[in-house]
């Protein structure tokens, strides 16, 4: 048959090609500026393992044949997934153990997609890493994988497993009474470690004890028992208050459903499944007596000593003991009484505090499901001094106002550090800031570096760090490297994980500790039900010669100008504002944003918009029935909480970004209120002019979300689209459009580059640099092709630690 | 016929009915010799027409045409039109002019008598039941076996089709030389294997009844190259659809014909016989549902429904069958191969490869949807819908040509002249496109007698 027995071993190259075209064209919108300049030494070998896959082969069509090599068990039916050699993992959505299933994979692996049948899930050095750091042993995770398991284990990634987690999460920098200890449950790892030189050199050994005294202290703690989030909390002791909030024992969530489902499904489920997944449970929440051996670190060798861990391969978790942390005075606040958390939110906390210490790492939650809520219930339970850090102004003034909605701070504890708002925060409790502030390095008002001076001087007990994954590397290193902080939180919505940076943040931060279920949360009503759109706009003859014989750069305008476009979008915002909806229109052209919106006599809000102006602008679209529309830039890509919102149109965005499409989604995911009877209760259209470049990275800014399981609609045309009295329906008026546009400068048709508040460190690219756009996302363009090669080589783990 | 096929680019699969029809009328009374011919045809009747027969079974002459009209309320006149046209094309019945001269209907007489011997016994006995009654098979097969065996044969029919290793052995001359005459597939110069053409693809995405059926008809189409009589081998088949599934048959009362017949049935899985000397067959599923055609089998009731298709264009194949992983491999690009599962995403690449081979998108839909996973089913349809419309928007973008008729203005003898008539034609709006250094324009057909007027004077005022 002609085309499949062609040249497979071809097709398969070509295929790999793509595949690595692909992710590296993810990685030109991502990259950092300062990646070529970072030392690459202190990258231990598990990291960059991969799975061993030499025993596969191939099949006729080009495939990977595990068929030899795996072995089905007689009861695969009722065992939920397949784990292919190379990693990939493949999940039944609909098996009856799909809820243990899935906990366990959410541990140890990456989600790669979750549609609604079969989600697929990848085993990486850095997801395991995360699992032992979460409290998952190496022979745990082995065996439950392989009782879960269709088929055989591949022998493969049991190795893989075994080399990865074995040296991982061992060992804890714990700080405790103001004193660092590295701590083990595994002598033999301490013992290992002491017999490094520089260890030996960073170990704190009181005068009195010299000698030949290498003995360690061993301690039996009992270990604490889960925590009660919204309840107070009180220093020191460790006991629950029996909950009467819904989910007091979340883990008993998922197995007292199916302690429900069993009595149906006892034939089909083998026992081994249950089993197992209980006596894990059971180790998580017993509070059993531990032995653990551990040693003191001279405080100014941290750095030191974390970085020959990770070269020795014991990387060091960082863990905080807040509630025996008696330096530093707690602060008063507490959530209020009529916080309730949600479910997603409380498991996520879990795996923050499961020991009863904080741990250091990333929460990942879709935007709109409550991530400041996490962050402030963090705040909450740690009860120490709390320094939050978000990527804008607004974002700010948001964070402050969800202090005050969720929990008992009021003014006098909270204070903004930003360059517009004139607070205090020399000595406050929750200090909320933005990361170019702190990340700033040219010259200050006298009284912000007073400011900084003293947040330097701080020990902060937690940092939440807003939308972390926009933030580059290099300003995020210096942002870690001003403020001391014990505990350090992340959140974001798109953990997109092709990227170099994402790496980083697993060894700045820490790992990553939950990620969501968007389908999930979307069926239970948590976030919106949106449906998405892909409305295809047809060039105008017109428009397609001058695109086709205009240089690269002007190409942005013509597509995102093109007069079709402007119809649909017209009648798109008629047809939901006669349905009273509330409108956002994102362009990330400013040329195209000012035409489309003084066209339409609707208000925008871009960069050079002063923060007074852009907070009134969002007060009357939230409470003004006349103002029913705005135009954006991509300054509101991420942290513009506007919960009216339902109506997202995208006139033009920044190339193939996946994160930026996720984000402009999450604007519209905040439940909405009493619209069940609808399918859908939101919309998201994506405007794209058909044949041209648009296309294509429409389908790859798509993945993320389609991966997630929603599903885009193409629209090729709309009823009624012809009988609506719509702008630039005449060829006279057409082609006046584009003289406009031929007339625009070169400048307009770029996208937008904001030189904002945040000016950081100087380059060739002067304004550029770390300017708004690329915290957003925005920077490295679509031109940067040739940054590919340079990057390629370096290995991502690790390279850019530093503390 | 093989080419008439192509030029519609579906396959063209007939009903009973329509296929009898293409018979010579000899033919088809000689056909009507045997009652199980008989009683299959006349269960593929529409329900009036099974009405018309049976009344007129026992009637001796014929019956006036309006008497029979009278029948039937006026309201379903039309279904009265069509039943009257089959029976005749059929010819179960002709028209006869009665003493008064007006015309009746009187049945076909062997059509008559076999249907009598069908309905109320006696006549000779049915192939296979012979006088003696088989001893009972110390080797018997149960259902499940035959329904194994059958599909079994089948795909290494369809196997060989797609070239896969697996169909190599037991395909016979015979079989490929079906397959090429049907236009399936065909020899390449200087291969020693045929290919598969695009009416092949359309046929391997047709489920396995219709595929049987339209194989068969292109066998029958052959039977009288073969040495073969047509209507022995018909009235084998329609006694077949009458035989019963898991019990045996006695070869012993089969003519020499038949028994060579028999050889190719076994060959493709429409009867089991254990050795080819054996005395006795079991027919299989296949053969037993295939005088009905098309019209009663939908889709294959017996197989479950094993293909997830997800929203991000992964395609979760629950199967280890080679032949229905090939199928997938057509349109979608093959990731993983577990032992139970296949791994397969839907591409933009791999959609327009199959298209490019004659595939349409409706086919890889239908292929889909048939074969969708019971969890499919669960919630709403079968199909993700938003993957059913790319499909659809991928065939359609291969097609986004606009045809406008155009008269082309070329060889001017000066720039000025080309000039001049482009300016005209421009101004007047007819003009569709032209080319300056070639001197080249093409008008619009509405606009071509207005332009050639002014050419004309243009070149006299020049000329004058």
């Amino acid at each position: 048959m002609g085309g499949s027995k062609r040249d497979k071993r071809e097709r398969e190259e070509g295929r790999r090609s793509k595949k690595h075209k692909s992710d590296l064209d993810f990685d030109q919108y991502d990259v950092d500026e300062d990646s070529q300049d970072v030392e690459s030494g202190g990258i231990p070998d598990a990291a960059t393992r991969q799975v061993d896959e030499s025993s596969s082969k191939e099949d006729e069509f080009g495939a990977k044949d595990y068929r030899k090599i795996l072995d089905l068990k007689l009861d695969h039916s009722s065992r939920p997934l397949w784990v292919a050699p190379d990693g990939h993992i493949f999940l039944e959505a609909f098996s009856p153990v799909y809820n243990h299933a899935h906990d366990f994979l959410i541990a140890i692996s990456e989600p790669v997609c979750r549609p609604s049948h079969i989600h697929e899930y990848k085993l990486t050095a850095y997801s395991l890493y995360a699992a032992v750091s979460v409290g998952l042993e190496t022979k745990d995770i082995i065996e439950y994988l392989r009782r879960l398991c269709k088929t055989t284990l591949p022998s493969g990634i049991e190795e893989f497993i075994r080399l990865c987690t074995l040296s991982y999460g061992k060992v804890k920098l714990v700080l405790k009474h103001n004193k660092y200890y590295v701590e083990s449950q595994h002598a033999e790892v301490v013992q290992k470690l002491l017999k490094d030189p520089v260890i030996q050199e960073c170990r704190y050994r009181p005068e009195l004890n010299d000698g030949e005294n290498t003995d360690v202290i061993q301690e039996s703690v009992t270990k604490p028992t889960s925590i009660q989030f919204n309840k107070p909390v009180t220093n020191g002791s460790s006991t629950t208050v029996p909950g009467t909030s819904t989910s007091s024992d979340p883990q008993a969530g998922p197995s007292g459903d199916d302690g429900g489902g069993t009595s149906d499904n006892t034939d089909t489920v083998p026992s081994d499944i249950f089993d197992y997944y209980d006596k894990m449970d059971n180790d998580e929440e017993e509070g059993e007596d531990l032995k653990t051996v551990s040693f003191e670190v001279k405080q100014d060798r941290i750095e030191d000593i974390q970085k020959r861990c990770i070269e020795i391969e014991y990387p060091l978790l960082a863990e905080y003991d807040f509630r025996n942390d008696t330096v530093n005075k707690d602060i008063n606040i507490d959530l209020k009484p009529s916080t309730v958390l949600r479910p997603y939110q409380e498991k996520s906390l879990r795996k923050m505090f499961g020991n009863g210490r904080a741990r250091s790492g990333v929460i990942v939650l879709p935007c709109g499901a409550g991530k400041t809520l996490v962050g402030v219930t963090a705040a909450c339970t740690v009860r120490k001094r709390c320094l939050c850090l978000a990527t804008s102004g607004v974002a700010v003034e948001q964070w402050r106002s969800q202090f005050k909605m969720w929990s008992t701070a009021d003014d006098s504890m909270i204070c903004r550090f930003t360059s517009d708002a004139k607070d205090k925060p020399i000595g406050c409790s929750i200090c909320i800031s933005t990361y170019s502030m702190l990340a700033h390095t040219n010259k200050r008002s006298w009284e912000a570096e007073k400011v900084m001076e003293w947040m330097q001087s701080q020990e902060w007990g937690i940092m939440v760090l807003d939308e972390v994954q926009t933030i580059p590397a290099k300003m995020f290193r210096r942002v870690l490297t001003i403020v001391n902080a014990h505990c350090k939180l992340g959140l974001t919505a798109t953990l997109v994980r092709e990227d170099d940076k994402i790496a980083d943040l697993n060894f700045l931060i820490g790992p990553k500790l939950y990620e969501a279920n968007w389908m999930e949360l979307q069926n239970l009503g948590f976030i919106a039900r949106v449906q998405c759109a892909e409305v295809w706009c047809p060039m105008t003859p017109e428009f397609y010669r001058e695109y086709l014989t205009t240089k690269q750069q002007r190409k942005l305008l013509l597509y995102g100008m093109n007069p079709n476009k402007f119809r649909a979008c017209q009648f798109l915002i008629k047809y939901h504002e006669r349905r009273n909806d509330k409108i956002i229109v994102f362009s990330d052209n400013v040329f195209a944003l000012k035409n489309y919106a003084k066209k339409l006599g609707k208000p925008y809000l871009y960069g050079p918009t002063t923060q007074g102006e852009r907070l009134q602008i969002l007060q009357n679209f939230q409470h003004n029935p006349k103002i029913n529309t705005i135009f954006v830039s991509k300054v509101a890509d991420t942290s513009f909480d506007l919960p009216e919102a339902n109506v997202l149109i995208q006139i033009s965005a920044h190339g193939g970004s996946r994160r930026q499409e996720a984000q402009r989604l999450g604007r519209i995911l905040r439940a909405k209120k009493g619209a069940v009877a609808e399918e859908y209760n939101a919309f998201f259209y994506s405007l794209v002019s058909q044949d041209t470049m648009e296309m294509q990275y429409s389908l790859k800014r798509q993945r993320f979300l389609i991966n997630q399981g929603y599903s885009y609609k193409v629209v090729t045309k709309f009823a009624g689209l012809e009988d609506e009295d719509l702008a630039y329906g005449t060829k006279q008026e057409q082609a006046q459009l584009l003289q406009e546009v031929i007339a625009a400068s070169d400048q307009d048709a770029e996208e937008e580059r904001i030189a904002g508040e945040s000016q950081t460190g100087k380059s060739v690219f002067g304004k550029r640099v770390g300017s708004m756009s690329s915290m957003s996302g925005g920077d490295g363009s679509v031109y940067m092709d040739m940054k590919k090669s340079s990057n390629k080589h370096l290995h991502p783990l690790f390279k850019k630690f530093r503390k | 016929m093989a080419n008439s096929l192509f030029s519609t680019r579906t396959l063209d699969c007939k009903d009973l009915h329509v296929y009898l029809k293409t018979l010579p009328s000899h033919i088809l009374d000689r056909l009507y010799n045997h009652p199980a011919t008989c009683l299959a045809v006349f269960r593929e009747l529409p329900e009036i027409g099974k009405h018309y027969v049976m009344r007129l079974l026992f009637v001796e002459q014929p019956v006036s045409q309006a008497v029979i009209g009278l029948w039937i309320n006026n309201r379903h006149i039309n279904e009265h039109h069509i039943c009257t046209r089959a029976l005749s094309d059929l010819r179960i019945w002709y028209e006869q002019p009665l003493p008064g001269g007006m015309q009746g209907w009187i049945l076909n007489s062997t059509f008559k008598t076999n249907m009598k011997t069908a309905l109320l016994g006696g006549g000779e006995p049915w192939t296979g039941r012979g006088a003696v009654p088989l001893p009972s098979d110390k080797n018997s097969k149960d259902v499940e076996f035959l329904d194994k065996y059958a599909v079994e044969r089948w795909e290494c029919v369809l196997h060989f089709m797609v070239g896969s290793n697996e169909g190599k052995d037991g395909i016979s001359g015979d079989t490929i030389e079906v397959l090429k005459h049907s236009g399936l597939m065909k020899l390449e110069e200087g291969e020693p294997m045929p290919f598969i053409t695009p009416g092949g693809f359309q046929f391997l995405l047709m489920d396995t009844p219709s595929q049987i059926w339209f194989f068969m008809l292109q066998y029958l189409d052959m039977v009288d190259s073969r040495g073969l009589d047509l209507v022995e081998c018909l009235s084998f088949l329609f006694q077949l659809s009458f035989s019963t599934l898991g019990k045996d048959y006695s070869t012993e009362s089969m003519s020499e014909g038949q028994q060579r017949f028999l050889q190719h049935l076994r060959e493709f899985g429409l009867v089991y016989q254990r050795k080819r000397k054996e005395k006795r067959y079991y027919p299989t599923r296949l053969a037993i549902n295939l005088a009905s055609g098309l019209s009663s089998i939908t889709s294959d009731s017996n197989r479950k429904g094993f293909i997830v298709v997800e929203t991000n264009y992964r395609i979760y194949a629950y199967t280890d069958s080679p032949l229905n992983i090939a199928l997938l491999a057509l349109f979608s690009e093959m990731l993983y191969r577990f032992p139970n599962m296949a791994v397969a995403n839907l591409t933009r690449d791999s959609v327009r490869a199959a298209l490019i081979r004659g595939i349409t998108a409706e086919q890889i839909i239908s292929f889909l949807r048939t074969r969708a996973h019971q969890e499919m089913a669960k919630e709403g349809p079968a199909l993700p819908p938003t993957i059913i419309d790319q499909i659809r928007l991928w065939e359609l973008e291969r097609d986004r040509f606009k045809f406008n008729d155009g008269v082309l203005y070329s060889q001017f003898l000066s720039q000025g002249d080309f000039e001049k008539l482009r300016d005209y034609a421009k101004d007047l709006g007819v003009l569709v496109w032209d080319n300056n250094q070639k001197r080249v324009m093409v008008v619009s057909r509405a606009g071509h007698d207005t332009v050639k007027k002014y050419w004309k004077q243009l070149k006299q005022s020049g000329n004058s």
